[in-house]
């Protein structure tokens, strides 16, 4: 078990969600507070001006599938190696955790989550110096963690661990390749109870994500119930050699330690 | 019938929002849909108890939704079967207790008695059911409005009981699959009827002419969505390039269209 795993663990025990009024302005900062020295200890995190934004719609159509991006500016984004994505309100607060490898472009990175009640959402960027720098954004979205999103169970049972990978237009070797990634699983919460039994329908998650060009990882992903079902991804590859040809491949491991795995061909860049 | 009122549930309207009613039978009682809370199942019970004593021997439920099946626990004196799609319990145990808090938190003590009630006798493809002199017709459909939707027939006046796989006025909530939903509509309209129910709008509709405005917004969707993925356009921000000119032609329009497109992206952007 990862320290980042073992704080998945510890922020639900610790935090676990129970019912309360809505939170003054001054509560949400402590739970801030908490949840930063939970994470990350003593060391500092730094305010990240416009070196950082977490994006999100102010209020979200559907709590169970919130798009969040997080933007790094191009002076800094060559020394990032990592971001966590924090949902301060969600039983799990720890949403995300991405670690970047060297030929992955940090300027943009984007997925689905579930946010359980308006909340304020943190992105902390981490250099590879280990310095932190943290954006925040409070989003109105209430019931995405216990709703359970899947419309349609025999569909979804059919494509488990299935992937889609899609290419934007690569025209110009110089800019870096832009990824998205699909990936069909329920990662549901464990938060939804069977009324016939009462007990809660066990939860199923991805636990970790790896996405390697060519063997060189982009980034590895450790995650848990506050990434939306059918996970999402949008990320940039810098290949070190930009013509290409390469290979993608994504890696799953789920909380039923089921493995998943897939590879698509990326061609040259002049024949796209 | 009852006719639902085109609002959200609230404590006002005791989640009364769904076209609901009974077929009576020389033998026996058949409910479609109690209604959306124990208080509106008490009143539908009330209504038929007015008009007869024969026995409520089916309390059909359409499909998972909360303002079409929460009445159900009103009828448990009756002993009814309880009638379901052979997915319906599979639907309630993902989703029967969350809905059950949302409209304890929508209707307050007015949601008091209503609960989760499982089908005992399940659908996974036809089903006749003999009320005594008059069969109804049950149809398990694929996934369309949601994943466990049924449609009654009764061959007695001709009319086909579509519950929501047909909106009329208000707009329909995309909840199953909208490619599939345009599948079973047009299944559904080439099945000839005197008139057709829908689970909400007007009690009684022309049959198939009113289920084009819905066809119609459904292909608007799914054209439209599928043209912003291929755009590139992020989740998020599809709605606001899909089906405008469906704005204005339908009820609650704001409320379910963003939502709608949000579920039309989730499933097409695997096409």
């Amino acid at each position: 078990m990862t320290r980042s795993m073992a704080i998945f663990l510890l922020v639900i025990l610790t935090f676990g969600g129970a019912a309360r009024a809505e939170p003054t302005e001054a509560e949400r900062m402590a739970r801030w507070s908490d949840l930063r020295h939970a994470i990350f200890g003593d060391r500092v995190v730094e305010d990240a001006g416009d070196l950082v934004a977490v994006d999100a719609p102010a209020r979200a159509e559907d709590a169970a599938i919130v798009p969040v991006a997080i933007r790094v500016a191009g002076t800094l984004a060559p020394e990032i190696r990592g971001f966590y994505l924090i949902i301060d309100d969600n039983p799990s607060p720890l949403a995300a955790h991405f670690l970047l490898g060297p030929i992955a472009d940090a300027r943009e990175i984007a997925t689905r989550v579930r946010i359980d009640d308006y909340t304020y959402l943190h992105a902390v960027a981490e250099t590879a110096d280990g310095r932190l720098y943290m954006a925040a954004r409070f989003i109105k979205a209430a019931g995405g963690c216990s709703a359970p999103a899947s419309k349609d169970q025999a569909l979804a049972l059919e494509r488990l661990g299935k992937m889609k990978l899609s290419l934007a237009d690569r025209s110009k070797p110089e800019e870096p390749i832009n990824v998205k990634l699909l990936i069909s699983h329920p990662n549901s919460s464990g938060l939804q109870m069977d009324p016939a039994t009462r007990n809660y329908i066990p939860a199923d998650f991805m636990q970790t994500l790896d996405v390697t060009y060519n063997g060189q990882p982009i980034f590895r992903l450790e995650s848990d119930i506050a990434i939306s079902e059918d996970p999402s991804f949008n990320f940039r590859v810098r290949p070190s050699d930009p013509t290409g040809p390469g290979v993608i491949n994504a890696e799953v491991l789920d909380s039923n330690q089921r493995h998943f795995s897939q590879s698509w061909p990326v061609p040259a860049a002049a024949q796209m | 019938m009852h006719n639902g009122v085109h609002e959200g549930a609230s404590p006002t309207n005791g989640d009364a929002i769904a076209n609901i009613g009974f077929i009576l039978g020389d033998d026996a009682v058949a409910v479609i849909d109690p209604g959306g809370s124990a208080r509106e199942g008490r009143q539908l019970r009330a209504a038929i108890r007015a008009l007869t004593d024969r026995p409520i021997r089916y309390v059909i439920l359409t499909h998972v939704h909360p303002d079409h099946i929460f009445g159900a626990a009103a009828f448990g004196d009756d002993r009814p079967d309880y009638v379901g799609h052979a997915k319906l319990p599979g639907a309630l145990a993902q989703r029967g207790d969350y809905y059950l808090r949302r409209l304890r938190e929508a209707l307050g003590n007015e949601a008091e008695g209503s609960e989760v009630v499982a089908p005992t006798v399940l659908v996974s493809d036809r089903l006749d059911l003999d009320l005594g002199g008059r069969r109804l017709t049950l149809r398990a459909h694929g996934p369309a409005h949601t994943d466990n939707d049924l449609t009654i027939f009764d061959e007695k006046t001709r009319t086909f009981w579509l519950a929501d796989l047909l909106f009329v006025d208000r707009i329909p909530v995309i909840d199953g699959s909208l490619v599939g939903w345009l599948k079973e509509l047009r299944e559904v309209t080439a099945i000839p009827a005197d008139r057709a129910v829908p689970g909400h709008g007007p009690v009684s509709v022309q049959w198939p002419g009113a289920a084009e405005p819905e066809r119609r917004y459904l292909e608007a969707v799914a054209r439209d969505t599928r043209a912003a993925i291929k755009a590139g356009v992020g989740i998020a921000d599809a709605w606001r390039h899909v089906a405008n000119s469906e704005r204005g032609r339908w009820l609650l329009f704001d409320d379910y269209h963003p939502r709608n497109v949000t579920a039309a992206y989730k499933e097409l952007e695997w096409e």
